[in-house]
């Protein structure tokens, strides 16, 4: 009858008047109740740690000393002269960039296939997972072996007639990134796998119905269909991957320890090596108030461009 | 009476896990150095509950330690914390912030691993407990290298268990025999033997060079092959990085990669586990460690160590050599170490009586330095205390022996060649960055030296 | 997604689903060969011998299913809210919840050990379990909040029209349909509870109270690095995670039969 909020305990009704404006999204009911309990409970765990790293970046500190020398932003102006904090950036965006790519094509081929009628897919759907629960700690000397002179890598490559292109791959600045990225491929298609595979199970089956009796093929219907519905993963996807790989610590700190000579520092190992292993912990402060700000932008401006892209 | 003195004492306790909770100063204050520096040893009965913090060597030697300083301390319970040895700086960090949960915790010289240079802050001043323990002549009868690697701001801030040496490298006797070869003496003996295990298959040398700090070993021994002295200089800022006996050092570590010592993609392999276990599988003959590749001359030890690697052979036989007169000087045997580990007593610490007697336990009594060097990894601290031999097993005495006794009184001797321990955190980076530069080909050695010396500048 | 009618076709299909799936196997094999080095299957036994696997197992169990308790009940009934209700600013409580995502773990160490040991929670797995739903929050208020903005208003509507109230159309109308994200989420914050090492290795002392991922310590010294065992310990600590996986997808795959999306 009435659209007005019948009085819960959790909903301190609060009409707004307008009654049923019903727009795409959002009803007059107000949901800040709803949201409050997370939010406070995030904000007020994790913003302590926001203002603290905020002005520990304006001091010159090792992290233990009884007194600290502040600096105001002398350490933002150090980091931007910084060829070594460039060097990471670039790393990073290279990084995101295919390593975004791959990871969703390959978990949304893979989820599509899943979602056909194919043999022995709980085998195949485990083997895609196992990776994402193995520890990178763990794996990290095992890939070492791996890309070794003689490991598994080149072994593969002379068998198979490309034995012209087995290399030390971690020994070289520039085939140790493609390694890295290639690691991290192996470690998290699985995830882009899960997602994909939950959101494909929301697509309205008679979308698909009515692209078959369209004669239409089965890549088509997977381009035209498939893929646009599941945009909302796939822009979910690119903001944490975003996110994700500025805070990219343990594959290449933990295969390469950032190098040879840098060639494989990120955003990730640079703060950690600033502030554990060199003790200038008002440095790593200052990169990881960076870090924050390019991730929130980032993540912003993709929110943005997915919702000119959604409204047009 | 024994009843008034354990009441008293349980009061000096107390008053002391009182004020040291209010304040952080980095000397023991009030009560709890009351026993220990009136010139008294913590009394046998004394009993308090001590967390340890550290990253060697790991269970179970840890709790055997533990187990010895019972015998002497039975009431005192100490519990092992472990942390691996990465993670130890960022583990103990914010545990050095709370008065509970740390008690004794390791440190090193250095700038790896609790460098006492940031950690030592945070703990308290052992001289009087020391004193108390061996006497006002004490510091005679310690290594001088771990007393002063850990003393700070005239404070012996952490107590040492014993120390490393490097310099050394070790081989695989066995597969030396088999094809009829001696340890090389000279580069061009080097450069021969590298020939021969490459004709039967054989790995020659192993380095994980993507592991900076063993990196620096090599360039010590090199430079202190071209000329002895001149590398510590230069980390003491006595010396310019370009002196041309340095560019020559950078020469020669060029050398081993593009005359083939080096193995193929050295720069991507790590020194544990990688190349230790090639060296452990036998699939490496050479492998440059330091005196605590020492503890694989036990049988048990090594058989471990070599299943680990995932070998199921028989322990073979290695021996140390002097690192090879590859720049031709006869300057050769250099040995160079400090302090391992030591262990100091936290400022924050509600039981420090208790931890007190613990670290100077496992740095200066006989019982503890003894076990310290039967197990072979370490030189010990007191330098009374040598391994005993006849209580030690060899996989091969007859060939091991005679070697070994030899390294570990040469190292015993070196009184200023110090490993880390005059390379700070920032140095110790930057002179990575030169050895990985110049070994791929980036830099030349006259480049790398110039930068170096630019950052040992800016760093002071 | 792929209709495949012809014999031919479905061979292509399995045929490229192996070639995908065959590198990914390949890192795995590599492991479990070097699980099996040097005393072979004894190394299994040796690290169940360190007596500590049990207790380790079942703090993760307690950590994760801690963990994903929260996650999920602020993460559904905050992106209810986001999605489908009306709240002043609500974008800027989005992106300042997004904000907290972005800071590497090891600069939340010391400002995050300093709220535990104040709230006297050092030592104990709640100092690890807060800190770990609200890192995971963000993560899994962004995806259920796409998920829900995919349920058609027209479904709350008619529930509130019948006269339900909010809650009961959420209880009983929202969340049924919400299963695929729902086990989703579940298994990507199982996942991440599971592996966390940092936080349980700065907070967690006593050996009652540790986790799974502080396993290879045991086998990890200054001068050693044994290999083997860490590699048996990854492999026994791999299996209950994937056979949550097994459990949850097969749980999922039922509730799709079951029509709960229409």
């Amino acid at each position: 009858m009435t659209t007005t909020s019948l009085t819960t305990t959790t909903t301190p009704g609060r009409t707004a008047g307008a009654a049923g404006r019903s727009r795409r999204h959002g009803t007059h009911l107000n949901g800040l109740p709803w949201i409050l309990p997370a939010f406070v409970f995030v904000v007020g765990l994790i913003y302590y740690s926001v203002f603290y790293t905020g002005y520990i970046s304006t001091l010159d500190w090792d992290g233990l000393a009884p007194t600290a020398k502040a600096v105001g932003l002398g350490n933002f102006t150090k980091m931007f002269a910084d060829p070594v904090f460039w060097a990471a950036l670039r790393h990073t965006a290279v990084f995101y960039v295919v390593t975004f790519t791959v990871q969703t094509a390959l978990g949304f081929v893979l989820a599509a296939i899943m979602h056909s009628r194919v043999r022995l897919a709980m085998l195949h759907k485990v083997v895609i997972f196992i990776p994402t629960v193995l520890a990178p700690a763990t794996m990290a000397p095992v890939f070492r072996l791996i890309y070794a002179d003689d490991g598994m890598a080149n072994w593969i490559l002379r068998h198979v007639g490309l034995g012209s292109l087995a290399h030390p791959w971690l020994a070289d600045g520039n085939t140790a990134l493609p390694a890295l990225m290639l690691i991290t491929v192996w470690q998290w298609t699985g995830l882009t796998f899960i997602l994909y595979y939950a959101a494909m199970s929301q697509i309205e089956p008679e979308l698909l119905e009515a692209a078959r009796l369209d004669r239409a093929g089965n890549l088509r219907t997977l381009w035209y269909i498939v893929w646009p519905g599941c945009r909302g993963t796939t822009v979910s996807l690119a903001m944490l991957g975003f996110i994700g790989a500025l805070k990219t610590f343990d594959i290449p700190y933990l295969v390469t320890t950032g190098g040879p000579y840098h060639s494989t520092e990120f955003l990730g190992t640079y703060i950690y090596r600033m502030g554990i292993r060199q003790a200038h912990i008002g440095y790593a402060a200052a990169i990881s108030i960076v870090l924050l700000v390019l991730a929130v932008a980032g993540a912003l401006i993709i929110g943005r461009a997915n919702r000119k892209g959604a409204s047009a | 009476m024994a009843l008034g003195a354990a009441a008293s004492l349980a009061m000096v306790a107390l008053a002391g896990c009182v004020s040291t909770s209010t304040n952080g100063t980095g000397t023991a204050t009030g009560g709890s150095t009351a026993a220990a520096s009136g010139g008294t040893v913590a009394p046998k009965d004394l009993s308090g509950n001590v967390v340890w913090w550290g990253y060697t060597p790991g269970s179970p030697v840890n709790e055997q330690y533990i187990a010895d300083f019972n015998k002497d301390y039975p009431n005192i319970k100490v519990t092992w914390k472990q942390t691996s040895i990465d993670d130890y700086d960022a583990a103990v960090r914010p545990a050095l912030g709370n008065s509970s949960g740390l008690d004794v915790y390791q440190m090193s010289a250095g700038s790896a691993n609790g460098g006492v240079a940031v950690f030592g802050g945070s703990a308290i001043d052992l001289t009087p407990a020391v004193q108390a323990a061996l006497g006002s002549d004490w510091k005679s009868k310690l290594a001088t290298t771990g007393v002063s690697a850990l003393t700070v701001d005239g404070q012996l801030k952490a107590l040492a268990a014993g120390a490393v040496f490097a310099g050394t490298i070790w081989i695989n006797q066995d597969l030396f025999d088999k094809y009829g070869l001696t340890p090389p003496k000279t580069y061009d003996d080097w450069k021969n033997v590298c020939a021969t295990f490459k004709k039967n298959n054989v790995g020659c040398f192993v380095q994980g060079a993507n592991q900076g700090a063993f990196n620096i070993d090599t360039l010590h021994a090199i430079a202190d092959n071209v000329s002895p002295g001149t590398f510590i200089k230069a980390t003491r800022g006595e010396v310019p990085w370009t002196d041309p006996n340095l560019v020559k050092a950078f020469q020669l570590w060029k050398g081993l990669f593009t005359d083939g010592i080096m193995q193929d993609g050295a720069l991507g392999q790590m020194q544990y586990p990688d190349a230790n276990n090639a060296f452990m599988s036998q699939k490496y003959a050479m492998v440059m460690m330091g005196t605590w590749y020492s503890q694989y001359l036990i049988p048990n030890v090594m058989q471990s160590a070599m299943q680990a690697a995932g070998s199921t052979d028989k322990p073979f036989t290695m021996i140390p050599i002097n690192f090879p007169d590859i720049a031709g000087t006869g300057n050769t045997g250099s040995l160079f170490g400090d302090v391992d580990y030591g262990q100091g007593v936290s400022a924050k610490s509600s039981n420090q009586e208790a931890a007190t007697a613990f670290a100077v336990w496992l740095g200066t009594s006989q019982a503890g330095q003894q076990a310290i060097a039967d197990s072979l990894n370490l030189i010990p601290a007191l330098k009374s205390v040598t391994p005993n031999w006849d209580n030690v097993k060899l996989v091969n005495p007859d060939k091991q022996q005679g070697p070994e006794k030899d390294l570990v009184q040469r190292a015993s001797a070196v009184t200023d060649n110090p490993r880390f321990a005059t390379i700070n955190a920032d140095m110790n980076q930057a002179l990575m960055q030169a050895l990985s530069t110049v070994a791929a080909g980036q830099a030349t050695p006259d480049q790398a030296t110039k930068t170096l010396q630019q950052a040992q500048q800016s760093v002071g | 997604m792929f209709e495949v009618r012809r014999r031919s076709s479905r061979v292509i299909l399995q045929l490229v689903l192996f070639v995908l799936t065959v590198p990914f196997l390949l890192p795995l094999v590599q492991m479990v060969i070097g699980a099996l080095g040097g005393i072979g299957w004894r190394n299994f036994v040796v690290v169940w011998d360190t007596g500590v696997i049990p207790t380790f197992f079942r703090n993760s169990a307690i950590l994760a299913a801690a963990v994903i308790a929260i996650v999920y009940v602020l993460s559904m009934t905050a992106s209810f809210g986001f999605s489908k209700l009306r709240i002043f600013g609500k974008e800027v409580y989005f992106w300042l919840m997004l904000a907290a995502l972005t800071l590497p773990e090891v600069i939340l160490l010391s400002p995050l050990f300093v709220t535990a040991t104040q709230l006297h929670l050092y030592n104990t797995l709640t100092a690890v379990v807060l800190p770990l739903a609200a890192l995971q929050l963000p993560f899994a208020i962004l995806l259920t909040r796409n998920y829900f903005d995919g349920i058609p208003t027209e479904l709350i509507d008619a529930g509130r029209i019948d006269g339900a109230s909010v809650v009961q159309t959420f209880w009983h109308i929202v969340l049924p349909l919400t299963k695929p994200i729902a086990s989703a989420v579940v298994v990507l914050t199982l996942i991440n509870s599971w592996n966390s090492y940092l936080l349980p290795l700065v907070f967690l002392q006593d050996r009652s109270k540790q986790v799974v991922t502080l396993l290879p310590q045991f086998f990890v010294g200054e001068y050693t690095n044994d290999q083997t065992k860490i590699l048996a310990a990854a492999v026994l600590t791999a299996i209950p995670t994937v056979l949550a996986y097994v459990l949850m997808q097969k749980n999922f795959e039922r509730g799709l039969s079951a029509g709960a999306l229409k």
